[in-house]
């Protein structure tokens, strides 16, 4: 087989796991689902979830001499650009980038690894904390005789949760550990975000935890889950992007005003064109940083990349969903239309995991020190 | 003959840059200004004789017969060491036109002298009325006895007064029913009674472009390239890979490795403001050309290129300007500065870099063209 073979082989595997994640989510109901779930409440189908175990997607990029399918980051990078398109309110790249990037580097042979690669359920993952200003602080969440004491923030996923694998500090050092959702002297405080779902801010007092990994790999494989996480984030609002670039398109086609399609308008069509170039830039850069994640092991190396991602992402689905909104002129301010949707997922995923003037920073601050190193 | 395809692109790559490296003189590395034949006629000669002026054509012309991928690494190469590409009109537009639509006789007469720049060429697109919609071109050519008779005016037509031969697009039939027909493709010699070119003084005060006059001039009947009337069709079929090319990302690269190690310098990297617009366009650079990199695999795999490929050429061209800007930014008090600015063993012409970055957006499809052409050919817009 020569290089080229190899290369269209695994080009085939992701165009094969594309159409079998929409087929999927489409034949759920695309991203009708998404509202109907808002309008209950927020939260999940966990019935989804299980649907999407079986189709493979969670254990994705677990090894499979861990029970994954060993396809790597592009592949949950192409599994979350579907999620993106149907905007789908199912913890994916929750699980494939955090919990189980986090269990995989930590304890790879924990029994909760297979339930949660099999669907059956979901682990918030807790470790940034809030300081007294309200800004990003320090961690001082302590973890003493199986018992955390303390509080996190920013928790994705809090609600429909089974638990929670928490950061924290040990008597030797740093520790993951793992709280149950139900377990005594938690609390969540539920903080309701633009798309409909809550981020959760817990407060432990003396509650059990058991814990799964100390030492210093724990911070490294954080950082880890935390950069794969934040790629795969980018893949989410590269379909979101794409898709909300579709309904704009249809709709300034069939709009007519002054007896013609909106569409037909030149001022129209160029900021059309720039959002589509936009878009198509995005994912060229967001799929080629995923692929050299994968080709990378140096953490170093990937953070920073991933942070590319990410900035490009958010930059793009924010001026796309924001410019989709314009073009839909009066109806794309009401909540009846599914632009808006898309709108307030991009608000909610472009703050998760820092946005597009953050992730300039950070990769800017790596490139220059690389830059001092050489 | 080397049959360059069959090496490997790494092995190919390297000896493009071996040959660049060690024979392209080095005072004509990264020439500011479009050169005349003479001031670069003895890296032509080296070039010929090397077989390596033509890389597109195919091999039974005297080219080096690339393949697309191939042809990419070469100019690819060419721009990383700063090689000019010389007075290529002929190489880059009237050779492939020859090989494609015209006769033996023609073939036999002009590919060897566009190789071995006994002709050097202009290209005789755009007049007054007829720039981005060039359909529009009046120059008239009228069949008198063996010859045609030309009358126009054709405008921006670059290095002109260096050039020894034209070809020119001219309407034919006037009559025609729409614009686009009627059109011809016509080859014609420059030094002639009827000819006149006058230079124009850009605004960064070169003289590359020119406008020609043309007042009775006369060509012979068989310099007609084609079929009479359908010049227009060959025109475009002309423009499949320019239009990869005219959106690599070589020259957006360069800028920002300029803009780079200038800002370095003069401390502008201090200011935050600075770095993130910075680290803006250094994105903006490599997300493009990852997007530039989808595009040439499509070629490499033997795949004909969409309208959608116009993108690359509005996103680099747009991002070139940013970055020149930024250095005019980074200059402070000298940013209206003639000349190379000193700045440690550096030395950076700010003016001729944002200068350099203006035309890109108007010249081959202004980008509010090319925005019409993604708009109807691949967003599928009406009207």
């Amino acid at each position: 087989m020569t290089q080229t073979d190899i290369l269209s082989s695994e080009q085939e595997d992701l165009r094969l796991l594309r159409e079998s994640a929409r087929t999927l989510f489409e034949r759920a109901g695309g991203s009708d689902r998404a509202r109907k779930l808002r309008d209950a409440g927020g939260g999940f189908d966990a019935e989804m979830v299980r649907e999407l175990a079986e189709a493979g997607v969670f254990g994705v990029a677990v090894p499979e001499d861990q029970g994954g399918l060993g396809m790597g980051l592009a592949a949950g990078g192409v599994i979350a650009e579907e999620v993106g398109r149907v905007i789908a309110p199912e913890p994916v790249v929750l699980t494939i980038g955090l919990s189980l990037g986090l269990l995989r580097r930590l304890c790879p042979a924990h029994p909760k690894m297979a339930q949660l690669i099999g669907g059956e359920i979901s682990l918030a993952v807790a470790w940034q904390e809030r300081g007294p200003d309200g800004a990003l602080a320090d961690a001082t969440c302590r973890y003493a005789d199986g018992k955390l004491t303390g509080g996190k923030a920013w928790v994705v996923g809090a609600i429909g949760s089974l638990g929670f694998l928490v950061v924290a500090e040990g008597d030797d050092g740093p520790v993951l550990v793992l709280a149950e959702a139900d377990a005594d002297g938690l609390v969540i405080d539920k903080r309701a975000q633009a798309d409909g779902s809550s981020l959760g801010e817990l407060s432990f007092s003396g509650t059990p935890a058991v814990e799964l990994a100390s030492g210093g790999a724990v911070p490294t494989a954080l950082a880890e889950a935390v950069a794969d996480a934040t790629a795969l984030a980018a893949a989410e609002l590269v379909g979101l992007s794409e898709r909300a670039f579709e309904i704009t398109l249809d709709y300034i086609k069939t709009r007519e005003q002054f007896d013609k399609p909106i569409g037909s308008f030149q001022v129209i069509q160029h900021r059309a064109v720039d959002l589509n170039v936009i878009c198509e830039v995005a994912q060229a850069g967001v799929r080629e940083a995923l692929a050299q994640m994968d080709s990378e092991t140096d953490p170093k190396v990937r953070a920073p990349i991933a942070s590319r991602a990410k900035a490009r992402a958010v930059t793009a689905a924010k001026r796309i969903t924001r410019d989709a909104i314009q073009l839909h002129g009066a109806v794309g301010y009401t909540d009846e239309f599914d632009i808006g949707l898309y709108l307030n997922r991009a608000l909610v995923l472009s703050a998760w995991l820092g946005d597009d003037a953050y992730h300039r920073r950070i990769w800017f601050e790596a490139r220059e020190a690389e830059g001092a190193a050489q | 003959m080397t049959d360059w395809n069959a090496i490997s692109d790494v092995e190919f790559r390297k000896e493009v840059r071996q040959f660049f490296e060690a024979e392209y003189p080095e005072e004509l590395r990264h020439l500011p200004h479009r050169p005349k034949f003479a001031e670069i006629e003895h890296w032509h000669r080296k070039l010929h004789a090397k077989g390596w002026v033509a890389p597109a054509w195919p091999a039974e012309f005297g080219g080096m017969g690339l393949n697309a991928a191939k042809l990419l690494i070469f100019y690819e190469e060419q721009q990383r060491w700063g090689v000019n590409r010389g007075r290529d009109m002929g190489v880059q537009m009237v050779g492939p036109l020859i090989i494609k639509f015209g006769t033996q006789e023609q073939k036999d007469y002009w590919l060897p002298r566009i190789l071995s720049c006994e002709d050097i060429w202009c290209q005789g697109y755009s007049e007054p009325g007829a720039g981005s919609d060039l359909a529009n071109l009046r120059t008239r050519a009228e069949i008198d006895g063996d010859d045609f008779v030309i009358n126009g005016q054709k405008i921006w037509t670059t290095m002109a007064h260096d050039a020894t031969h034209i070809f020119m697009l001219v309407r034919t039939d006037p009559d025609a029913p729409k614009k686009q027909q009627g059109i011809s493709f016509l080859l014609a010699p420059m030094n002639q009674p009827g000819v006149d070119v006058r230079t124009i003084t850009t605004l960064s005060g070169e003289t590359e472009f020119c406008e020609v006059f043309f007042d009775n001039a006369r060509t012979p009947r068989e310099n007609l390239v084609g079929e009479l009337n359908k010049g227009w069709t060959m025109a475009k079929a002309l423009l499949s890979f320019e239009r990869i090319f005219i959106g690599s990302p070589s020259l957006a690269q360069n800028a920002l490795g300029q803009l780079e190690s200038f800002a370095r310098g003069r401390g502008a990297f201090d200011d935050p403001v600075f770095r993130d617009r910075f680290a803006q366009a250094a994105l903006d650079v490599e997300d493009h050309a990852a997007l530039y990199a989808r595009f040439a695999d499509q070629l490499k795999r033997g795949e004909t290129l969409g309208a959608d490929v116009s993108m690359l050429k509005i996103w680099v061209t747009e991002c070139f300007q940013r970055i020149t800007e930024l250095m005019i930014e980074a200059a402070g008090p000298d940013g209206g500065s003639i000349g190379p600015l000193q700045v440690g063993n550096v030395s950076v012409d700010v003016l001729s870099s944002f200068y350099k970055a203006r035309p890109t957006t108007i010249y081959g499809g202004s980008n509010e063209i090319q925005r019409n052409i993604l708009s109807k050919a691949v967003l599928g817009l009406p009207g």
